[in-house]
């Protein structure tokens, strides 16, 4: 168990809360982990489609918000345990995995609608 | 525009074999570099001075919880002119990173597994598979972006969305790095290795190159520090508190001890 | 790993999802074939891909792993006093508490004692 901790003001109540960081860290090694894996999963449904151009990047941008319902449901109605903030969880590294996208779109479009 | 027919068999033997001999060097890579790897040896002076240095930071940050006595009794542990930590401690001056062997063992092994592989299996591709039109992005691209996925083939009239064979290779390379993460979990070589020495040795590898100018600045750091205590009237606080609100919030406590 | 539904559900998505893009590619050949005018994909093979797709996710969120609480005093609010104040290092049997034990023998008389400080000198 790591002792390190990292502490913030909750802006509602105003109390200090403690994080523990490498639970933090879990978490994001977690959530990197399924964004990845989204952005290739969705990447090869993208070019399986068939999707060009403006709709495939359209489609990337619904698979990160899927993505985050998803990690919201799998964490329940105790999100705060595991997370500082919900938006962040959204925003933070969505175009981390663009370059995967496009990698597999291009790779599965090649395969299906190219040749 | 006119489509662009292409032989299935390309598909086979040069799309398809391009994105696995990309991803499998990547793992052999990986595995490689993992052989070739030395468990990075912490110097045990090392470690001492990086734990003087943090004894003597919390010493001044924290200094202010501890009687004056005892603080001054630490203090003078490093800072005496004559025996302190601070002050006696003769340390060589850096090393120069040049004429480090152990550097240089270390940098010749990245250049080795990262940009040798990088190298040898491009040129190879380049040469096998050469000159042929793979793949096309589904998305429309300007003029601009012709030569960095057409190379290998100079032509004027194809449209810029076509992807060179010596091209997907390079867009493979780049491509498939978070995959690698994926594949390998997040045991990725050189970070695994990495969160356990700063579990072992707590944060005590990032001493500065030269001992000797940081321990100067931290006896400077010191001597200027100046105890406050701040419990001075803490058992009157206390008991004060204690009679307002009957049974005593020791939680409360608990979390600020 | 206990579980192993999650594994199975992506091993499936993926099975699924390889076969839709499949039955794309032999759609797409079947239209150049006959020299139709390729539109769009057939429903079925969108529907299939889509819903693999969300399959496959739902796997991967599982094979993730879980999140850790990120509180770190969590596990301290519920504790009392007695918990937190614990310092085994002090604790002490030898004292006369243990005369109240029924199963306590009394030393026979003192000389006993004596006789064990002859043995330990």
């Amino acid at each position: 168990m790591s002792g390190r901790v990292r502490t913030r003001i909750d802006r509602g109540t105003g109390e200090i809360v403690a994080y523990s960081d490498a639970a933090v860290r879990n978490n994001m090694a977690v959530i990197e982990y399924c964004r990845t894996s989204m952005a290739a999963l969705s990447g090869a449904t993208a070019g399986m489609l068939g999707l060009t151009g403006l709709y495939g990047f359209l489609f990337f941008f619904l698979a990160g918000l899927v993505l985050w319902v998803m990690l919201l449901l799998k964490a329940g109605s105790k999100w705060q345990q595991y997370f500082v903030s919900r938006k962040s969880l959204l925003t933070s590294g969505l175009f981390s995995g663009l370059f995967t996208y496009i990698l597999c779109w291009t790779f599965l479009y090649g395969m299906v609608h190219v040749y | 525009m006119a489509e662009l027919l292409l032989d299935s068999d390309i598909r086979i033997w040069v799309f398809l074999p391009i994105v696995l001999i990309t991803f499998l060097c990547g793992i052999v890579r990986h595995y490689v570099s993992v052989l070739i790897s030395t468990q990075k040896k912490v110097d045990l002076q090392q470690v001492q001075d990086s734990q003087a240095m943090i004894r003597s930071r919390m010493l001044r940050e924290n200094g202010k919880y501890i009687p004056k006595q005892s603080f001054l009794m630490r203090r003078h542990f490093f800072n005496n002119e004559e025996s302190g930590y601070l002050k006696t401690a003769r340390r060589p001056a850096a090393p120069q990173p040049m004429t480090d062997p152990n550097m240089m063992v270390e940098m010749l092994k990245g250049q080795l597994t990262n940009v040798v592989p990088m190298i040898a299996i491009g040129g190879w591709i380049n040469w096998t598979f050469s000159g042929f039109v793979t793949t096309k992005v589904p998305f429309p691209l300007t003029l601009r972006f012709k030569p960095m996925l057409q190379r290998g083939i100079e032509l004027v009239s194809l449209d810029a969305s076509w992807v060179s064979s010596a091209s997907w290779y390079f867009l493979n390379v780049f491509g498939l790095r978070s995959i690698y993460t994926l594949v390998l979990g997040e045991n990725n070589a050189a970070d695994q290795a990495r969160i356990m020495e700063e579990q072992m040795s707590g944060a005590a590898m990032n001493m500065p190159q030269d001992p000797k100018a940081a321990f100067k600045a931290e006896w400077e750091a010191l001597e200027i520090a100046d105890h406050k205590w701040s419990l001075k009237d803490v058992e009157t606080d206390v008991l004060q508190k204690a009679e307002l609100e009957l049974p005593i919030d020791i939680q409360s406590y608990a979390n600020t001890a | 790993m206990a579980v192993i539904w999650p594994k199975l559900i992506f091993i499936f998505g993926i099975l699924s999802l390889f076969h839709a893009g499949y039955s794309a590619a032999q759609h797409r050949t079947y239209m150049r074939v006959t020299e139709q005018e390729f539109i769009s994909l057939p429903t079925d093979i969108v529907v299939q891909g889509l819903l693999s797709l969300v399959l496959t996710m739902y796997g991967i969120l599982h094979i993730a792993g879980d999140f850790k609480e990120i509180r770190a005093n969590v596990q301290l609010q519920n504790k009392s006093w007695e918990n937190v104040g614990n310092r085994p290092m002090f604790y002490t049997f030898a004292h006369r508490g243990r005369a109240l034990s029924p199963n306590y023998v009394a030393p026979q008389s003192k000389n006993s004692l004596d006789g064990m400080e002859s043995i330990a000198s």
